[in-house]
């Protein structure tokens, strides 16, 4: 059709117009490809990894070795293996966890290289291959042991290679190595855990009764229990996959339903402006499907180009980041990806179809006028909405009046501008936000409250003198009653423990001869002071209760604390008894007492390792959504211009100055700018909220969301910035608009 | 002489040069009302841009009040529309999304000392539509709004081009009369251009212009009431 031709040509004049429109559509299924894709196959391969190598379902430590283990996993169906482990510090290179690998239950996967062969090989994971630049073939020396790396492994229970299982982050230079039970031997200090899993896949929460039950029987003291479900080094991936999933859809559909706004708007305008035309067409025997089939190209072009050049280069990004996860974070085996041809088809077509029927609709409207209607044009016809005719100004300044009533002049526009701002803003503020709550968490555990270098976890409780400088605490493992995924640790402490400050939210410190709970366990339950508590300890399944006497304002973890003696006679242990001590110094332990040992400074060696990569990830987000509110708000104003061409023509004739006309048209949206911007405050906290506190629920972590006035000010300077920067883009625009359009024009 | 333009030229040039003025010359004395008749493209319309200072000459010289309009600059010359120039319009270029008092306050806005927006609607006879949008109005109405519009700054010479162009008998005669008072109490010079050439009844001064040049040039002593014209 001969009337094609115009399409380039429309496009080739408002060419900022539709590219800005092809970023949105390309943005949106860059990211449904991109993230969905991403979520799918690492889920996928996280799932394939826990089927295959066969994952734990639960692990335990028990006081004494446990006997007559082949009998219990006759009575429990469930295949029980022990493994050990031990903590080598590396000169200067960090520290390595030693495993033993396992026949039934956590098989390891070899990712490169061969498995183990003989005593003095060792298998380590590739990201703390690659951070101390290990390559196979090396050698890694320990002081007493040297091994030789024959390849590099992921293992089905620690896929987060955490140290502690309630650490946020792995110890910065930490790693996990695999070497023969034999090599292990030279390691009396060696933990030994039990790994389950079991043989009937379900009714696993009935299985893990029954094994405690046979435990218990058999008269077996626990000292350590933990479900997969509360287990970081299992559950970590799964925020991350579920965190990709939340934006691989809305993301995109909110960007498709705002190219929606925009492209309905732009079409209407076009065949508002062709009536006379269509008419004409019309009146000359041209049919109504040719005429939409016409000014649907424009849409459906630019939602095809946008959507298949989103999907092409979504697409590559799938395996690299896939594959640096699985090398460097969440450590799995990753093999050959699938790319999934729905997803490809949605990138493509989604955008097709939100575009086209948006546009459909508009074009249906217009063209049901008749020819005649239709050729009578659309002169005195600018209709008033509700907000305009009901607004009444009159105390108002004229340049205000003259703003508001252009703003409000197109309500799809002031919602595109509106929800464009919002979105950029919450999307700004929400890497901004998440950057700061992390950062208070850290600081949180680092200083204020834990006031103390070192930290002791003994292998048995202990009951007598500490050394001098040390306080001692006991704790227990407990969830509270009818919410097992809430794990917390009940924590015993001397009253004059000179480690812990205890602050409430005015910062005063509270005593600690009372029950203080911390903040997010305590928000996490709905608890306040006064009201009480019933827990289970995790170990005997033992029912406790408590009173709450303060809240502790602080953002590090999920803690009870209580007097120590009252600790000791609540859980029925001998006065005095404690299983680890705070230290403001290194205390001479042996390794083969402890359990576990947290260094503060290696804290904010992890710190400094997160904020790198998290920076990053926080300016990338930054950028985006800074392109986003600059395309949105460019055409909004470009529109906005093209709308008003009639009245800045007429102004510049009545003799307004330059500056004048740029002030009433182009100032006009600060307001909305503004508006959009307060409104994705709450916004951004309350999709924060719920996504954090979903995957905080997931894997027994709260991250609670704090706002940072200052990152509050960048943003919205950022907003400003990027608002003022595209004026001046448009404000060209409007210099170029003829005062002959005025003195031509035939309308109203 | 309020308004003087002497030999006044100006071509178009898209390609080939077309001439649309060629030597203009006119008067206009002050408070009087002029009326340039013409037919389509004789080069009524550029005339009165150049005069307006929204156009300029290739030649020639336009004095309006001592003011020298072919030889200001693009800040001057919006300077002189602002302070000096009222434009009414055919089509009568309403803001549709102002309301009839809003539409007013745009030129009221910028000019130094603008006349009561009250006052000059209740002299158009609007004082009871000051909140309606121009859809709602007439075209009577909306010119009668464009005149409010123009006289609002009390400028020192009203432009018209075709004011009655796209309205009926009755109501063309009615806007007429209301320019003729406005030319009478407020002492306004007028210039109206038309292809009505029984509006020339009510012009103290009438020029003819035909492909660019002065044809005929009159004056009338003997002036028409505006209800009294007839065509």
């Amino acid at each position: 059709m001969a009337l094609q031709k115009r399409i380039w040509r429309i496009l080739s004049e408002n060419k900022g117009r539709y590219i800005g429109i092809f970023i949105l559509i390309f943005l949106g299924s860059f990211t449904l490809v991109a993230a969905k894709g991403f979520a799918d196959n690492y889920g996928l391969l996280v799932n394939r990894f826990a089927l295959h190598n066969l994952q734990e379902d639960l692990s335990f430590s028990v006081d004494q070795p446990l006997e007559g283990l082949a009998a219990l996993k006759q009575e429990t169906g469930a295949a029980i293996e022990p493994y050990r482990y031990a903590d080598i510090p590396l000169s200067d290179k960090g520290e390595l966890r030693l495993l033993t690998p396992q026949q039934t239950v956590n098989l390891p996967a070899v990712t490169s290289g061969s498995g183990l062969q003989q005593p003095g090989d060792i298998l380590i994971d590739p990201f703390f291959a690659s951070t101390h630049g290990f390559k196979i073939g090396d050698r890694i020396d320990t002081g007493h042991q040297s091994f030789r790396i024959v390849g590099t492994l992921a293992l089905p229970h620690y896929i987060y290679p955490l140290k502690y299982i309630n650490d946020i982050l792995p110890p910065s230079g930490f790693g996990i190595g695999l070497v023969s039970p034999a090599d292990m031997d030279s390691h009396p200090e060696a933990v030994t855990v039990y790994s389950v899993r079991f043989a009937a896949r379900d009714n696993l929460g009935g299985q893990v009764i029954g094994l405690r039950a046979a435990l218990e029987k058999q008269g077996v003291g626990l000292s350590d229990w933990t479900d997969a479900g509360n287990n970081k080094r299992i559950r970590m991936p799964w925020a991350t996959i579920t965190g990709a999933k939340t934006i691989a859809v809305p993301l995109p559909v909110a960007l498709f339903l705002l190219c929606c706004l925009i492209v309905g708007i732009v079409i209407w305008r076009t065949v508002k402006a062709d009536s006379v035309i269509i008419g004409a067409l019309y009146a000359q025997g041209y049919r109504r499907r040719e005429l939409t089939l016409h000014y649907l190209t424009l849409p459906l072009l630019l939602a095809a180009a946008g959507g298949l050049t989103g999907v092409l280069m979504g697409l590559p990004t799938i395996y690299p980041t896939v594959k640096y996860m699985a090398n460097s974070y969440y450590i799995i085996p990753y093999e050959k990806l699938a790319v999934s041809a729905a997803d490809v088809l949605a990138g493509i077509l989604m955008p097709s179809a939100f575009l086209g029927l948006a546009a459909f609709l508009v074009i249906r409207r217009e063209l049901r006028k008749t020819a005649g209607e239709l050729m009578k044009g659309d002169r005195g016809k600018t209709k008033i909405n509700f907000l305009e005719r009901g607004l009444r100004l009159e105390r108002f300044s004229f340049g205000t009046k003259f703003r508001l009533r252009e703003q409000l002049r197109s309500i799809p526009r002031l919602l595109f501008l509106l929800f464009g701002v919002t979105a950029a803003s919450v999307m700004m503020m929400f890497g901004f936000t998440i950057n700061h709550s992390m950062n208070v968490v850290f600081q949180s555990g680092v200083d204020g409250t834990y006031d103390y270098a070192w930290e002791y976890s003994f292998k048995e409780t202990r009951q007598g003198q500490v050394p001098n400088g040390a306080t001692p605490f006991n704790a227990l493992r407990c969830y509270p009653e009818s919410k097992e995924n809430a794990e917390f640790y009940l924590t015993g402490i001397a009253s004059n423990a000179d480690g812990i400050f205890l602050r409430d939210a005015g910062g005063n410190l509270l005593p600690k001869n009372q029950v203080n709970i911390t903040y997010l366990l305590a928000d996490r339950l709905k608890l306040r002071e006064g009201q009480r508590i019933a827990f289970v300890s995790k170990l005997d399944g033992r029912s406790y209760e408590l009173v709450v006497d303060g809240i502790v304002q602080t953002y590090s973890g999920q803690f009870i604390y209580m007097p120590l003696e009252d600790f000791n006679k609540l859980t029925g242990q001998p006065a005095g008894s404690y299983t680890g001590v705070f230290s403001m110094g290194k205390l001479p332990y042996e390794d083969w007492e402890l359990a576990g040992v947290k260094d503060l400074q290696n804290l904010n060696n992890t710190m400094e390792d997160l904020a790198a990569p998290m920076t990053l990830m926080v300016i990338f987000m930054a950028l985006i959504a800074a392109l986003m509110g600059a395309i949105i708000i460019y055409l909004v104003t470009s529109l906005m211009i093209e709308e008003s061409r009639a009245t800045i023509s007429l102004l510049k004739v009545f003799g307004y100055r330059g500056k004048e006309v740029r002030s009433l048209i182009l100032n006009g949206s600060a307001w909305v700018v503004l508006l959009g911007f307060m409104l994705s405050i709450p916004l951004m906290l309350a999709s924060a909220s719920a996504l954090y506190g979903y995957l905080g629920e997931m894997i027994n972590m709260v991250l609670p969301i704090m706002l940072n006035p200052a990152y509050v000010i960048l943003s919205f300077a950022l907003i400003v910035t990027v608002y003022q920067a595209t004026k001046g883009l448009s404000g060209r625009k409007l210099i170029k608009i003829p005062m002959s359009e005025a003195l031509k024009a035939g309308s109203e | 002489m309020f308004l003087t333009v002497s030999n006044l030229t100006k071509s178009y040039y898209g390609g080939i040069t077309t001439p649309v003025l060629d030597g203009i010359n006119m008067e206009l004395e002050q408070g009087s009302i002029g009326v340039i008749l013409g037919p389509s493209g004789s080069g009524k319309s550029t005339l009165m841009n150049i005069i307006g200072g929204v156009d300029r000459a290739d030649g020639g010289e336009v004095l309006v009040d001592g003011i020298n309009v072919t030889a200001l600059t693009d800040d001057q010359l919006t300077e002189y529309r602002r302070e000096r120039i009222g434009f009414i319009f055919q089509f009568y270029n309403l803001i549709p999304n102002l309301t009839v008092a809003e539409n007013i306050e745009v030129v009221s806005n910028i000019s130094k000392a603008p006349l009561p927006v009250d006052d000059v609607l209740s002299a158009v006879g609007l004082a009871d539509k000051k909140r309606r949008f121009p859809r709602e109005l007439s075209g009577g109405e909306q010119q009668r709004v464009s005149i409010a519009r123009a006289i609002v700054k009390n400028p020192a010479l009203l432009l018209c081009d075709e004011p009655t162009g796209a309205l009926d008998y009755v109501t063309s005669r009615d806007v007429l009369a209301l320019l003729q008072k406005v030319n009478t109490e407020y002492g306004t010079s007028i210039l109206m251009i038309t292809h009505n050439s029984a509006i020339a009844g009510m012009a103290q001064a009438v020029y003819k212009l035909r492909d660019g040049k002065v044809a005929e040039a009159y004056r009338n002593s003997q002036l028409v009431p505006a209800e009294r014209i007839e065509w």
